[in-house]
């Protein structure tokens, strides 16, 4: 699975680049609009440990905001899976509050916050949230009428075995959701770091677009993506072991 | 087939042949006289968002500077994410606005861009600070300090330049990352701080003068650098296919610059620029021109948009010295002295 996402990845990453370059030749263009793969290869070997360890502090701060994301995002969802008011205002809010471009926030977040790890977090944390928690409201407010409905007959129904006979019945949905979150995570982190803050790989690209210098942006990317392909099936992974763990 | 026809009709063949002859040469008559039809369009990026920074550029397309050369020409505004050389090699623009530096690191990588004029004969960029809190009187007093840079852009380079010139080393000083607003700088966090001297130079003197504080400018230029700013560039191509299109665009555009530079109608001026920098108020505009006209026209002998060789060498110097181009690119031979009188 790990390995799957990975090839699938370079693929994906190796038809784009052959795209670029395919253009850049038959357009003509200069290694200044589209570098070459001597540049790129040349770029690739003097600053992918620098890249390298950029892309693991942006990973490192994605993932503590993903785990605050998911947690907030049981806790609210199980709040708000029941039909009744306040359920259906957490929804409701959940919606609209998603509906506010981060990037329009991520300012006032800095201006109050600082350019530190905590404007960081809180950005790639909000980035996640919302979408997560609306999946997480969808899968706990349905309903598993077959086997509910013998503890309801039976009078020993608890919010604490509704939540788990949803959850442990939904674990391959919510395993996706929580691997498909990490993408949102990292993708919020590297938008907060791009507008203001001072370490990670959104700063570093930030950088390598004030210097024009697509080859450092192609080879960002490209470390962008390997290690999320590593985290997310890492993830899966995990959703696999727990569930098997869950079934014995 | 005509040689019959001609016999068959010659009165309304020869009618018909007059006819259109004379619409032919009224046609060309009025499309080398009307410029309303004889107008070629381009497209003009800019380096940023339009503001007073563009004043030449806006008052030559909304003072008919270009159409008067048959031209007529749609304004692009700029930005972090918008390049004008990568534009013009992609054909999104005909001319652009690029800073020396851009215009140095993409010769270097073999973009045929050549540059045309010089729109600011002194580099805006500037590090404002408290003159109530520190004292520089010579580059000796930047030890110690925490200065503020945009790492990757231009100040960089210009600040380990002045470092390098003053002699001190970079442990010496803390460079400070900047970010979008000024909240480190008014906190104290950071001593100095880099700004258009023309822009933001201006709104910020406003701002903290109105406060009661005193602050002064760190200005590169009176310590011997020389970084070349906003130039107007275009591709190799269009200059060799259509010279007397860039001559026509580069009149149009010096006469803009003129106009805004030396022009009394400063109402019109600033009127013009509104209709694209709303947020800012008119008496600001006003003091943002004047700053503007004195980095585009420095002394009277200084002809508007005049190329200034030398300083566009010690900006490739620089570039050379701080490892931004990894070999010399001779930028003096893609500067083309033969548009700016």
């Amino acid at each position: 699975m790990l390995l799957r996402r990975i090839y699938q990845f370079l693929m994906i990453y190796l038809i784009g680049l052959a795209i670029l370059l395919m253009i850049k030749y038959v357009v003509n263009l200069s290694d200044y609009v589209i570098p070459s793969l001597g540049i790129l290869l040349n770029t690739f070997g003097g600053i992918s440990s620098t890249y390298a360890h950029d892309v693991f502090s942006t990973l490192c701060v994605a993932i503590i905001g993903q785990i605050f994301s998911i947690m907030l995002a049981f806790v609210v969802g199980i709040l708000g899976r029941k039909t009744t008011w306040l359920g259906s205002l957490i929804k409701v809010a959940a919606y609209n509050i998603q509906a506010y471009p981060i990037v329009a926030l991520a300012p006032i977040i800095f201006i109050l916050l600082g350019d530190g790890f905590v404007s960081r977090l809180l950005i790639a944390a909000m980035i996640c949230y919302f979408p997560l928690l609306l999946s997480v409201v969808g899968i706990l407010a349905e309903p598993i009428t077959e086997v509910e409905h013998f503890y309801q007959q039976t009078g020993r129904m608890r919010w604490q075995l509704e939540v788990k006979i949803r959850s442990f019945e939904n674990l391959p949905k919510l395993t996706t959701v929580i691997a498909g979150s990490a993408t949102l995570a990292m993708a919020g982190t590297i938008v907060a770091e791009f507008i203001a803050a001072n370490a990670g790989i959104g700063y570093s690209i930030r950088i390598a677009l004030y210097q024009s210098d697509l080859s450092k942006i192609l080879v960002a990317l490209f470390m962008i993506g390997i290690t999320l392909s590593i985290y997310q099936g890492a993830l899966e992974i995990a959703g696999r072991l727990v569930k098997s763990a869950w079934e014995q | 087939m005509v040689i019959r026809a001609r016999s068959v009709f010659p009165l309304l063949i020869d009618r018909l042949a007059r006819l259109i002859s004379m619409s032919v040469a009224l046609g060309v008559t009025f499309f080398i006289l009307d410029p309303a039809i004889a107008q070629e369009n381009l497209t003009y990026r800019l380096k940023w968002l339009i503001n007073m920074s563009t004043v030449g550029d806006i008052v030559a397309v909304h003072q008919g500077c270009f159409l008067e050369q048959g031209l007529t020409v749609t304004l692009k505004s700029g930005g972090p994410e918008r390049d004008a050389i990568r534009d013009l090699e992609l054909g999104h623009a005909d001319f652009g606005v690029a800073s020396g530096d851009q215009v140095i690191q993409a010769i270097s990588k073999g973009s045929p861009v050549v540059v045309v004029a010089q729109l600011f004969q002194k580099n805006p960029l500037q590090w404002v600070y408290f003159k109530n809190k520190i004292r520089i009187d010579g580059l000796t007093d930047l030890k110690n300090k925490t200065i503020g840079v945009t790492f990757g852009k231009n100040d960089e380079i210009i600040m380990r330049t002045l470092l390098v010139k003053s002699g001190l080393s970079e442990r010496q000083v803390r460079l400070y990352s900047v970010r979008l607003d000024y909240t480190p700088f008014y906190k104290g966090v950071a001593d100095l701080w880099p700004v258009y001297i023309n822009t933001q130079g201006v709104e910020i003197g406003h701002k903290l003068m109105a406060s009661g504080a005193s602050i002064a400018f760190l200005d590169p230029e009176s310590h011997g650098v020389l970084f070349v700013a906003n130039s107007v560039v275009t591709s190799k191509r269009l200059l060799e296919e259509h010279p007397e299109r860039v001559h026509r665009f580069i009149k149009g555009l010096i006469k803009g610059w003129t106009t805004a530079v030396e022009g009394t109608d400063t109402d019109r001026i600033v009127d013009d620029v509104r209709r694209y920098d709303r947020d800012t108020s008119r008496d600001l505009l006003f003091a943002q021109l004047d700053q503007t006209r004195a980095l585009v026209k420095p002394g009277k002998t200084v002809s508007i948009g005049r190329i200034n060789v030398p300083a566009w060498e010690q900006t490739e110097a620089i570039m050379l010295a701080n490892q931004q181009i990894d070999r010399p690119v001779n930028v003096g031979t893609r500067l083309r002295l033969e548009f700016v009188e």
